[in-house]
């Protein structure tokens, strides 16, 4: 069952985090024990937020160094790219693979962190053996990804994962939010989560008056609009 | 069903498979396809998120009731159960399924289907998604109609997964997810031209998937090009 799935994650999440403020680094570290792998990183936008290891690490620095590599194709396809051995993929990243292998990596898993055209960044895993994600780890994989999408999405903010996040309508009303402030999709997503929240309701309530044109969104006075009056 | 419109039917579907092609196109072709030649109102395509759920990838008609209609299978319905038993499930009448799945029947009988039946979509071992079949009239479908079905639904899957590609369960994973990105994608694109030309979730689709064609552009490319902002539509 997917929410028992996502609540089991949260909760390891939140155990790791302990008294702090939820982070980044807390979702890496609670993937690296419940998926069962050595190391994670993660790359947002163009630089690395958090690495667990030196070879998490090394690993990110090279993608962005390289330009090539899991965690640049998954950004670019928004799909995942699980890489079992990368002694079997030198003809696909020529520089980045003798360069993760010699760094003490050999299984790569790269799980992108997308929302659609949204694109928020890369959790990436690693093993030091060869060998592939069980059913059970990739879906707890994607889960620890969906978790640190949400987290990049709401910050501090986020609780419990709205379990209408994925309604049709909900990116809808996204691309209507975007057309109607002429604001990224980000940014379109990020309002339409805010006023859910603010409001205290589901996504889905909001997306469906948003679609059905009894909600509308302004765009925020900028700073100078203000200081004129 | 004539025999012109099936032999048509599959060699679209193949001369589509030949080329450089966007799943996401094909699997709406798909869909459009199945309704015409099975014979039935509508169909629609649920792959899992393997995360445990269901989530809509295709359908034969955007309107935002049938997708919500797909939708709600994420937890109830004939999908669900053929996805979990990798058989096929029939529901000649919607009406009698109302006391196991409410929501699910209740939603069906509002968009006006009274028949529903789900046909498995598995490669090899793995069960990957449902094809979902809706008649306006109850009952259910011949023998000879559900094979067809269950053709098309191997079509799907083939076509989906790129099979000469997969050979291991990472690839598998890859375009399943590759596929749902970009059907979210497709939602926000819709969203887009909808607010910007006035028109229904249904208008922005056919404007989005008809460009793309008259383009010669995949259309997930289109669709991720125009919430990008740098095709505007």
């Amino acid at each position: 069952m997917t929410g028992g799935r996502a609540a089991r994650i949260r909760v390891r999440i939140a155990r790791q985090a302990g008294a702090e403020v939820v982070s980044v680094a807390h979702v890496c570290a609670a993937a690296v024990a419940g998926v069962g792998v050595d190391g994670a990183g993660m790359t947002v936008g163009r630089s690395t937020v958090h690495a667990t290891d030196p070879v998490a690490a090394a690993l990110e620095e090279w993608q962005l160094v390289y330009g090539e590599g899991p965690c640049v194709d998954a950004w670019a396809t928004g799909g995942p790219v699980l890489v079992v051995d990368l002694g079997a993929t030198a003809a696909r990243w020529p520089v980045f693979t003798p360069a993760a292998l010699d760094s003490g990596a050999r299984a790569v898993f790269a799980l992108p962190l997308q929302v659609g055209a949204i694109r928020l960044g890369v959790l990436d895993l690693y093993r030091a053996g060869p060998g592939p994600l069980s059913p059970g780890q990739l879906a707890d994989a994607l889960a620890y990804a969906d978790a640190a999408g949400t987290l990049l999405l709401d910050g501090a903010r986020a609780g419990a994962p709205d379990p209408t996040a994925h309604d049709a309508q909900v990116h809808q009303a996204t691309g209507m939010v975007l057309a109607q402030l002429g604001v990224s999709a980000e940014v379109a997503f990020a309002r339409l989560r805010a006023h859910a929240y603010a409001q205290d309701r589901l996504l889905r309530d909001v997306a469906r008056d948003v679609v059905g044109r009894r909600l509308r969104f302004e765009p925020e006075p900028s700073p100078e609009d203000q200081n004129e009056r | 069903m004539t025999e012109h419109l099936l032999a048509e039917t599959f060699v679209e579907l193949a001369d589509t498979l030949v080329d450089d092609f966007d799943v996401l196109d094909f699997l709406h072709q798909v869909t459009v396809r199945c309704a015409q030649v099975l014979g039935v109102a509508a169909a629609g395509v649920l792959l899992t998120d393997q995360r445990g759920a269901l989530r809509v990838v295709a359908a034969s008609t955007e309107q935002t009731r049938m997708l919500e209609l797909l939708q709600i299978q994420t937890d109830e319905g004939p999908c669900p159960e053929c996805f979990h038993t990798g058989r096929p499930i029939a529901v000649p009448d919607v009406s009698a399924v109302a006391d196991r799945w409410p929501r699910f029947a209740a939603e069906a009988r509002a968009v006006g289907f009274a028949a529903v039946h789900a046909l498995p979509m598995r490669l090899r071992a793995d069960m990957i998604g449902t094809l979902n079949l809706f008649d306006t009239e109850p009952g259910a479908l011949g023998a000879d109609t559900i094979r067809l079905g269950q053709a098309l639904a191997d079509v799907a899957t083939i076509g989906l997964l790129q099979a000469r590609a997969i050979r291991h369960r990472e690839t598998l994973a890859e375009q399943l997810q590759t596929a749902l990105n970009s059907r979210v994608v497709i939602e926000q694109a819709k969203g887009v031209i909808a607010e910007r030309r006035g028109l229904d979730m249904d208008q922005a689709f056919t404007l989005l998937r008809d460009t793309a064609r008259s383009r010669n552009l995949g259309l997930s490319d289109l669709a991720r090009s125009v919430v990008d902002g740098v095709t505007v539509l």
